[in-house]
Order: C-alpha cells, then sequence, then structure tokens
C-alpha cells in the first residue's frame, strides 16, 4: 500500500513537471497555432543564466530563480519579435518548421558559446531534502513541484478570466480576427502569449536543474518532447488538456517503470510512444478537444 | 501505348532533365574526382534517395511526415541481415532470434525482401497515419521515429543498437546509385503527374472540395505513403550497400532535421525543388564545415568554431520559412524554367 502511494506520489511529480511546460507550450499554440520546439531552448537559457551567475559569484537563490526567470522570459519575448513574427499567419507546419530551425540555431550557439559538454549548476541543491509525510518518504522537491503547478494553474486561470489582455487571449484562441477589431493590439496578445511561455519554461527549468545538477545544450529536447506529446494527447491549444495530457504522461511513466521487468526497460519510451499513439488514433485531435468539422472556420 | 497528357509530357521532359544534370555530376565525379570526393558525393545521392521519398508523400499529400529515417533505417537492416554472410553473422549477431543468422541471401533477393518488408510496415503504419490532418498526423510520425529507434537501440541481438553492423558486402559504387537515383527520379515526378498525384495534391489544396469531387483521400494518401516508405527503404539499402557498416544512430533526429532541411529549402511541392535543396545543403554544409575546423584563408587563420554547421542549417531553416516559406522552387518545375507555361 505504501509502495502504491509512494508510486503514485512520484507520477504526481512527473506530471507536475510535464504538465508545467505543457502549459507553456499550450498557451502560444492556442493563440497563434504555433507549435513552439524552441521551448526546450528557454529551458536551457534559464540553466545557462544560473551558470552565468554561478561564474559572477552570485550565490544568492532569489537572485538567481528570478534571473533564471527573467532570462527565459526575455528571450522568449526576442524570439516572437525575430523569428515568429514573420510565419505569425502561416499555416502550423511552417510555424512547426520554423521553431525546428530556432531550436537547432539557440542549441548550437550553447555549445559554440559556452560547451557541448554539461556544465554543473550546484546553487540549486538547497531545495532538494528528504521530507516524510505521513509515513512516506518524499522529496522537498517533489512537494514544491506540485505546489508551483498548482499556484501556476489558479494565477494562469485568474489572469484569463480576469483580466482584460487575459480576455483578450482567451478570446484571441477562438476569433483572432474578432479581437483586433475591438482594437486590441496583436502584437501586445502575441507577447503577452510569449512572456507567459518563457516564464513557465523559467519555471520548469528551477526543477529539472535542481534535479539535474547540470545544463548541456541539448537540455530541453528530451523534456519538451514528451511535454509536446502531453499536449497533443490532451487536446492541442487546450490548457486544461495540456494539465491533463501532462499528469496522463507522468502516470503512464511511472507505471510503465514499476510494472515492466527489469529486462524491458529500454522499452519505455517505445511503450509510451505507443500508447500516446493510440490515444491519437481514438481521438486525433486529443481528448479535450471540441470535435471540429473540417471546413469550419477556426 | 498508354497517352499521355500534356502535363505528363512536360512532367517526363523535366525528370529526363533532372536526370541529366544527375549523371552529368556523377559521371565528373567518377572521372576527376578524388576518393573524398566520390564518397561525399556518394552520401549527397543518399540523401538525394532520401528526399526524393520525403517529397512523394510530404509534397503531394502536404503533411509533414518526420518518421522517414526510420523507414530508411528498417530497410537498411532487413537487407544487412538478409546480405551479411554466415560466417560473419555468427560473429557479430551470436543470439539472433528466428534463425536470423542461419542464412545468407544474394544482393538482389535481399534487397527486394527488404522493400517488402518496409511496404507492409509502411502500409500497416500509413492505416493510422491518412485518417488524421495536420499536427496530429505529424505527431504520430513523430512517435512512429522514436519507436523504431527505441527498437534498433533495444534489440541488440538482431540490430546492435548504437553499435556497428559489420560485414555487409559493399555492392555499390557511385555507378549503381546513380542509376537509382535517375530511376527514382522519374518515379516521384511520374507519380507528381499521374492520375494520382493530381488529386492528392487537391485534396491538400482543398479538402472538403476534393472530396466532395469524389476524390478518396484516405487511400490516395496511402498509396503516396508506401511507395514514400518503399523510396526510402531504397535508400536506406544504398546507404548499407556502399558503407558496409550501419548503426541506429544515423537514422534518428539529427538526419531527420538534415534532410526536412533540404527538401524545404528546395520547395517541397517540387521535385526539382528537392534535387536543388538536396545539393545546395550538402555541399554548401560541406563547405561551412570546411570553416568550421578553422582554416587559413588568405593568409587570415581563422578560428575554429564547432556549432557552425548546426547554426547555418538552422538558419537556412528560419529564413526559408519567413522570407520564401514555399521553398526557392515553389510549385514549379525545372521545365517551367525553360518551356512556356502549357
Amino acid at each position: 500500500m505504501e509502495y502504491v502511494a509512494q508510486q503514485i506520489m512520484n507520477a504526481l511529480s512527473f506530471g507536475a513537471e510535464y504538465a508545467l511546460i505543457a502549459l507553456g507550450l499550450a498557451i502560444v499554440f492556442s493563440i497563434m497555432g504555433l507549435v513552439n520546439f524552441a521551448h526546450g531552448e528557454l529551458i536551457a537559457v534559464g540553466g545557462y543564466t544560473m551558470v552565468a551567475f554561478g561564474a559572477l559569484a552570485i550565490g544568492n537563490p532569489l537572485i538567481v530563480i528570478i534571473g533564471a526567470i527573467l532570462a527565459a522570459a526575455l528571450v522568449s519575448v526576442t524570439l516572437e519579435r525575430v523569428a515568429f513574427r514573420p510565419v505569425r499567419y502561416a499555416d502550423p507546419t511552417t510555424g512547426l518548421l520554423t521553431a525546428f530551425g530556432v531550436s537547432m540555431i539557440l542549441q548550437n550557439i550553447f555549445l559554440l558559446a559556452v560547451s557541448p559538454r554539461p556544465v554543473a549548476v550546484t546553487s540549486l541543491y538547497f531545495l532538494d531534502w528528504p521530507v516524510e509525510v505521513a509515513g512516506l518518504r518524499l522529496s522537498s522537491l517533489q512537494l514544491f513541484e506540485a505546489a508551483t503547478t498548482v499556484i501556476v494553474i489558479i494565477a494562469l486561470t485568474l489572469f484569463l478570466r480576469r483580466s482584460t489582455l487575459g480576455l483578450a487571449m482567451r478570446a484571441a484562441s477562438l476569433d483572432f480576427e474578432m479581437v483586433r477589431l475591438t482594437g486590441i493590439r496583436a502584437n501586445r496578445v502575441f507577447a503577452m502569449a510569449f512572456l507567459v511561455s518563457g516564464v513557465l519554461a523559467g519555471l520548469a527549468c528551477i526543477f529539472i536543474l535542481a534535479r539535474r545538477g547540470s545544463v548541456d545544450p541539448h537540455l530541453g529536447f528530451n523534456p519538451v518532447l514528451k511535454a509536446f506529446v502531453a499536449c497533443v494527447v490532451g487536446g492541442f491549444g487546450s490548457l486544461p488538456g495540456a494539465v491533463l495530457g501532462g499528469f496522463l504522461l507522468g502516470a503512464l511513466e511511472v507505471a510503465m517503470l514499476v510494472l515492466l521487468p527489469q529486462e524491458y526497460g529500454g522499452m519505455k519510451d517505445a511503450l509510451v510512444f505507443g500508447v500516446i499513439a493510440m490515444v491519437l488514433i481514438w481521438r486525433p485531435d486529443g481528448i479535450l478537444s471540441p470535435p471540429v468539422e473540417k471546413g469550419d472556420k477556426l | 501505348m498508354m497517352r499521355l497528357s500534356s502535363s505528363q509530357k512536360r512532367g517526363l521532359m523535366g525528370a529526363a532533365a533532372l536526370a541529366l544534370i544527375l549523371i552529368a555530376v556523377g559521371l565528373s565525379t567518377l572521372w576527376f574526382g578524388s576518393r573524398y570526393q566520390v564518397r561525399l558525393v556518394y552520401s549527397a545521392y543518399v540523401n538525394l534517395l532520401v528526399v526524393l521519398g520525403l517529397q512523394v508523400f510530404m509534397g503531394n499529400a502536404r503533411i509533414t511526415n518526420l518518421s522517414h529515417s526510420a523507414f530508411m533505417g528498417i530497410g537498411a537492416y532487413a537487407a544487412a541481415i538478409c546480405v551479411t554472410p554466415t560466417n560473419i553473422k555468427a560473429i557479430s549477431l551470436p543470439d539472433a532470434p528466428w534463425g536470423l543468422s542461419a542464412f545468407t541471401l544474394d544482393p538482389i533477393t535481399s534487397a527486394l525482401i527488404a522493400l517488402l518488408i518496409t511496404g507492409i510496415i509502411a502500409f500497416l503504419i500509413g492505416l493510422f497515419i491518412v485518417r488524421m490532418t495536420g499536427i496530429g498526423a505529424t505527431i504520430l510520425s513523430l512517435a512512429v521515429l522514436v519507436i523504431v529507434h527505441s527498437i534498433f537501440l533495444y534489440r541488440t541481438d538482431i540490430f546492435k543498437g548504437n553499435q556497428a553492423f559489420f560485414g555487409i558486402p559493399q555492392i555499390f559504387s557511385l555507378t549503381s546509385i546513380l542509376i537509382v537515383s535517375v530511376l527514382v527520379v522519374f518515379i516521384a515526378r511520374g507519380f507528381r503527374e499521374s492520375r494520382w498525384g493530381i488529386q492528392l495534391r487537391a485534396s491538400a489544396d482543398d479538402e472538403v472540395g476534393a472530396v466532395a469531387m469524389g476524390v478518396n483521400i484516405y487511400r490516395l494518401r496511402l498509396i503516396a505513403w508506401v511507395l514514400s516508405g518503399v523510396l526510402l527503404a531504397v535508400a536506406g539499402i544504398s546507404y548499407a550497400y556502399f558503407l558496409g557498416t550501419i548503426s541506429a544512430r544515423p537514422f534518428y533526429f539529427n538526419h531527420v532535421f538534415l534532410t526536412l532541411a533540404m527538401l524545404i529549402l528546395g520547395g517541397m511541392r517540387s521535385v526539382t525543388g528537392a534535387v536543388l535543396g538536396t545539393f545546395v545543403i550538402s555541399f554548401g554544409l560541406e563547405w561551412v564545415r570546411w570553416l568550421e575546423t578553422g582554416p587559413e584563408v588568405l593568409g587570415i587563420d581563422l578560428p575554429e568554431v564547432l556549432g557552425l554547421s548546426g547554426i547555418a542549417l538552422g538558419s537556412v531553416i528560419v529564413l526559408t520559412m519567413t522570407l520564401r516559406p514555399g521553398g526557392i522552387m515553389g510549385n514549379r518545375e525545372i521545365e517551367d524554367l525553360f518551356l512556356k507555361r502549357g
């Protein structure tokens, strides 16, 4: 029983991380239909910012954390301005390929400017200590992560429902032309979406680095690939869908780790992606997306 | 005698023009090139086969496919397992199941079996892919890539994972791949101008409209998908038969993006674009790699810049997408450059 509870907590913690990244992807997709594969590089930007702070001998954790989040957000907004604005109204495939290109450029800039090898980030180790809750042995990191995800979901919901810009963003995901007709600036809506997405990447970066302790140019690729899958499964562009997909994927991964015999460990990814493919075949647009007839105005 | 429509006649001329260019590049390398240059041109031709295979599905159905390197891998491994002599397999694959290490076939039979296997796998996967559109289909193809790669890595008793699968007889030369690529250019162009290709392109422009006109989209996409898979297997077999050694790593993300960048730069809607993009990137990248090592140019000693080729490749994709989303050729083929619009 205790073992089961333990594994459920693990699944929740994996899921929280995926959900955090998936939300960042979904918020951009819902507004401009862009599958932002460069999201992973935002996570790496946060990591390298921490390295820079380490080199400057700034150890204050608050500064390091806020600095990393700001850097990720700043780069995200810059990317929108430089790379994604020209493909704003293009079809999703064009956007996806542009994002792939941006991701490739950033990865190689890290490789060129810093190092192809992992660089240690030690300033966040203090976040991780063992705690015991109701007889379960957990890491403080898992609790922080779960708490952050819950806070993010609440804050995002409040923002999207109560503020004018938030309302405009929700409206933009339904009918962008109409939003522009009401006099809201398109550029501001897009910039805001990328800003929020960047902040989410920065938050995810803190947890990933606190756990891994090092950053390398390809840091963001695998988490974003998984989060991307989570988004698709939940229903691309739907924010509740991204959260649902994230937790579903977390549960699936932990279940695979627990249930698969040791010698099949190498097949984990294949099986996870296999299940994902099944879900997509069952609901091609994801679990939480409304059915759309072909030819509907989107 | 089949009657050809005017666009098919133009297609035949275009394919012939492309074939001439391919033969000219190939023969001049054969006659004047060094050993290193022959290898370089060979790998460009293998990538050309991949890009042409990719074009058949992506260019006509206009659904981004990310699993193409996996199909190339399936073809390469299937042929390699059949053709490698038993005495070598006894060393390299001692624990292979189902008696895979107990037989050897001649290269042509092996290649045919590999094409058949890849075709069947492509058909089975295609049954699902063709029913989805846009991003959904792309994600599904991504899942296929990851799954196939995991299997290559996991079943080391059959595929040897990231270790080299060696001992494949090196029976292909530049001349053989030249013949194969000319053939594939005609197939790709022929499919584009065929009744199926035209209907498929129409359905990509307007899915609802095409269905209303009685086009069976799913069937057409499946045909294009399977043909694409088989051509990718041809590329994989040519790769294995020339190098003699394969491993799982070249059939994963890096290769997917490289070939995708080639197709995008040239223009995925046209076969000419596929050829142009492959040549520009293959040879351009070689030049960037030379810069990367920090050579001495005009007496100036340039520094070593690792990662330059990645930045160049990424920039090519981003710039093409922002400035010319249709690629260099757009919807045009080579004959449109010298013939009047029919």
